[in-house]
């Protein structure tokens, strides 16, 4: 491979993370503080990346269809939370037992949007701006911005989740939710903040998906979804940083090996990370042991 | 009529065999084995590629991999040990001790990539439009009885081999094994206290089930003659799973009949007989959002299945208490 | 093969002491929960090992049982050298154990719990359940008789039937310990097996651990009570701050002013 390519890939690379990290960043908060991994977490990005279309096919004006996404998101998440997932998690309330849920949910959603949708696959048109030149790198206005967009993002976390004082209650959650409650946390609004912010960036990075690859089906999210799961659990459950960090190696290898192999090999990419980090194991909350089992939904 | 039974009949032994396969790994030793479809495809292409022979220039549009026509039963044996192998490479790697939802996670992500791959390369089964005139078994049977007669035939081969899977999974359902899968299952730091080793146990129920899989796969290709990845899409295992469920997680009988509700009784029968509605491919996608909602009222409702896990009893009990079963 | 029915056979005695751990180090990331202590039993006997919270008692339990690596230091099981082994194969030389949240298999009945420690590693092989079925009929009879009777000794026979999970936390409990002897261990240790138990069954439990060890089997239990360690132990080791600081007999220990010590330190 020639390195021209392989810088392009690079540059083609941190776009990508920028996407997948947008993703991870909601993930992991949603995994960190209810505990609960959840599968359905693609489909809401299918979700958002849907209403936005729908908004684009309105005609509803840029600002609509790009606040459409986050927008259908934190909705969807926090009404699945708070019927569903709450509904189960009163009856058995295990991780894995909640898991399954989730799964089951995101199976629903799936083929409800491929329904409604005719099973067909969507263009999508966002303007993609003048090409820019910054070292070796080529970007377009858009990839640029999908880089600031998770910039800020990541700032805006670290800042809640530093600064303030819902911020300490949401990582004593994801600590000892018990302890948490004890010390008068109110749990029930961090929670369904929680939901809500998730859901928001999952519908975001559902349209930052789609800005960048240019159709949007059902399946989607789903395929979108590898990436985002291995960058958070790379990073570790809980942390926007790690989130971040663990994009950019997810994103990058994914490009490169897209570049290499073909562009159906970059998610396989992500699989492979994926599997590469479990073989290698890192210390983390990831690995079976004192762990804990209960979700706070 | 006649042909549209035995056909049921066969995919019907081929989902049982997937779904005794999918219960000894989920049920008894709780790998939450969510690409359990990649397995039996990796017994279907297995098999396509060693009956398909050499290209003829026939079907110009198709890949010819390895050129082999190996003559029955051996397809089926180099099937399930496709999937076999298949297993354990990924057996490895994800069954370390990881948290079960990871687990599932990573098993979940697998079965979506494998398929958008094998779609797109068209290079490995010929991507998106798989493999077609996958030469059926002792084809002269086929001459000489008759299209009809061949397919019960096979069916009733089909047959033989659940019976035979049935004997082994009920054996091996009884054993000190299974026990100890059960164990791990509940707490892997207890049964590695005593002494059991937990890996090994998981990854030998893992194989033995990607070897029915695969066994399973390479008996629907040959009697479809065709497999492309429309038929192993990743929600095709929580077809598996929501039978296994609704009949009864680790109850062979309630396997039994959780799969021919689920796969039978309303997947193949709506594909078949339900007159299509819309435009095409709705059906098909309504009756997954069923399956869905199916699996979630199931664990809402019965999460231990119609026919619960039979408790093992050691104490004589009053006929009343054995009327209430599971409890 | 060696079937558990020895438990109830004559003490025996290998070469060497029962136990010998020298210099144990455990470190979880960054912090020291066990610094270079040392647990020596000669012989079958009851100790009890106390300390206040964070002194490192469950951490040096984990270490002989084989659940944490040891940074350094070894452990010697009967003059061998178990230090580098994982915690399966600690459990087929004999070194048993309880957990501080009682293990039980929530899915198998109590006598299946039993069972499957009684069958052991040995009759747990596919091989086993494939080839060897008639050796593994015996095998499985040979233990149902022996987990009945340890049933009937802890006087959990008329639940013998009930799954894990439908158990009470004392239960538990008893069925964790009643499990151990399914597996005729050499060295028992046993981490806090009194929390949450109803107060008849505390004393219930010390009675067992005694009789156990009259049988040749040497027990380590981790244990906040005063008034339990000093009816059922035969030796007190003190921890505090990671470190073993004593270790005698109850009345020594008590009179050394060390428990002061490790309690206010």
């Amino acid at each position: 491979m020639s390195s021209t390519i392989l810088l392009q890939s690079i540059g083609f690379g941190i776009t990508t993370a920028a996407v997948v990290a947008i993703g991870a960043m909601g993930f992991t908060l949603q995994l960190g503080v209810t505990n609960l991994l959840n599968l359905s977490f693609g489909n809401v990005m299918t979700i958002g990346a849907f209403a936005s279309l729908i908004a684009e096919h309105w005609h509803l004006g840029l600002a609509a269809t790009i606040i459409a996404a986050p927008l259908a998101g934190a909705l969807v998440t926090f009404v699945l939370a708070r019927t569903l997932f709450a509904l189960f998690a009163r009856r058995q309330g295990g991780a894995f037992d909640l898991l399954m849920v989730t799964l089951a949910t995101g199976l629903i959603i799936q083929y409800t949007i491929d329904a409604l949708a005719h099973l067909q696959v969507f263009q999508f048109s966002f303007p993609s701006g003048s090409t820019l030149n910054i070292g070796p790198f080529v970007f377009t206005v858009l990839s640029l911005s999908l880089v600031g967009v998770a910039a800020l993002v990541l700032a805006a976390l670290l800042a809640v989740l530093h600064l303030t004082r819902i911020g300490k209650a949401l990582r004593a959650l994801s600590v000892d939710p018990k302890l948490a409650r004890a010390c008068g946390v109110p749990m029930r609004r961090m929670i369904n903040l929680t939901w809500i912010i998730s859901g928001a960036l999952a519908g975001l990075a559902g349209l930052v998906y789609v800005t960048n690859s240019l159709t949007v089906d059902a399946s989607a999210g789903l395929d979108f979804l590898v990436l985002v799961i291995a960058a958070a659990i790379l990073g570790g459950a809980g942390s926007p940083v790690g989130a971040v960090v663990a994009a950019l190696v997810v994103g990058i290898a994914s490009e490169v090996v897209a570049a290499v192999g073909g562009s159906y090999y970059s998610q396989a990419a992500g699989l492979g990370i994926l599997a590469l980090v479990l073989v290698l194991r890192p210390a983390s909350g990831v690995w079976s042991g004192p762990s804990r089992d209960e979700v706070t939904v | 009529m006649s042909y549209y039974l035995s056909t049921i009949a066969v995919y019907f032994g081929a989902d049982l065999l997937a779904a005794w396969a999918l219960n000894m790994q989920f049920g008894w030793a709780g790998v939450p084995n969510f690409a359990f479809i990649i397995f039996q495809a990796a017994g279907a292409y297995t098999y396509a590629a060693v009956t398909l022979g050499p290209d003829s220039g026939v079907n110009s549009f198709q890949h010819y991999i390895l050129g082999a026509n190996l003559p029955f039963p051996l397809p089926l044996l180099v099937a399930a040990l496709a999937g076999g192998v298949v297993s354990l490479v990924v057996g490895l790697i994800t069954l370390r001790r990881l948290r079960r939802d990871y687990q599932a996670a990573v098993f979940l992500l697998a079965a979506v990539i494998a398929i958008d791959v094998v779609s797109a390369d068209v290079n490995l089964f010929n991507g998106s439009n798989g493999l077609a005139a996958v030469p059926q078994p002792v084809a002269s049977l086929q001459n000489s009885l008759g299209l009809g007669a061949y397919q019960w035939v096979y069916a009733a081969f089909v047959a033989l081999i659940c019976v035979g899977a049935l004997v082994l999974v009920r054996s091996l359902g009884r054993s000190g094994w299974q026990r100890a899968l059960r164990a791990a299952r509940d707490d892997e730091p207890g049964a590695r206290a005593l002494g059991l080793n937990p890996s090994i146990l998981r990854l030998q129920v893992f194989v033995i089930g990607g070897m029915i899989a695969g066994l399973s796969g390479g008996l629907l290709v040959g009697f479809i003659s065709a497999w492309s990845p429309g038929a192993w899409a990743y929600s095709e295992t929580f077809a598996v799973l929501t039978g296994i469920i609704l009949g009864g997680v680790s109850n062979d009988w309630g396997v039994l009949i959780g799969t021919f509700l689920i796969q039978i009784a309303f997947q193949e029968v709506t594909a078949l007989f339900l007159p299509q509605i819309g435009y095409p491919g709705l059906t098909d996608a309504l009756v997954w959002v069923v399956i869905g909602v199916l699996w979630l009222t199931v664990l809402f409702v019965r999460p231990r299945g119609i026919l619960p896990e039979k408790r093992f009893r050691v104490l004589a009990v009053p006929r009343t208490r054995i009327w209430r079963g599971g409890r | 093969m060696t079937l558990p029915a020895t438990a109830h056979d004559v003490p025996r005695r290998a070469g060497g002491a029962v136990l010998e751990a020298r210099d144990v180090r455990v470190r979880y990331g960054g912090v020291e929960a066990v610094a270079g202590a040392s647990l020596t039993i000669e012989a079958p006997q009851v100790v009890g090992l106390i300390g206040p919270n964070g002194a490192g008692k469950s951490s040096l339990l984990a270490a002989i049982g084989g659940q944490v690596r040891t940074v350094s230091g070894t452990v010697l099981l009967a003059g061998e050298d178990v230090t580098r082994l994982p915690p399966h194969r600690r459990a087929r030389l004999g070194i048993i154990r309880t957990f501080q949240s009682a293990s039980v298999f929530d899915g198998l009945t109590v006598f299946e719990n039993l069972l499957v420690a009684g069958i052991g590693e040995h009759g747990a092989t596919l091989r086993a359940a494939l080839l060897e079925r008639r050796r593994a009929h015996a095998r499985t009879e040979a233990a149902s008789q022996l987990a009945r009777s340890v049933l009937e000794e802890f006087e959990l026979w008329h639940i013998a039937d009930h799954y894990g999970r439908e158990l009470s936390g004392g239960q538990r409990r008893l069925v964790e310990i009643a499990r151990c002897l399914m597996r005729d261990p050499k060295l028992l240790l046993l981490d806090e097996p009194m929390v949450g138990v109803a107060p008849h069954l505390v004393e219930r439990i010390g009675e067992h651990c005694k009789r156990i060890c009259e049988r040749g089997v040497a027990i380590v239990i981790v244990e906040h009570s005063m008034e339990v360690i000093s009816s059922i132990c035969d030796r007190v080791v003190v921890m505090a701050s990671a470190q073993v600081i004593d270790d005698g007999s109850f009345d020594v220990v008590m009179t050394s002013g060390s428990v002061r010590e490790a309690y206010l330190a």
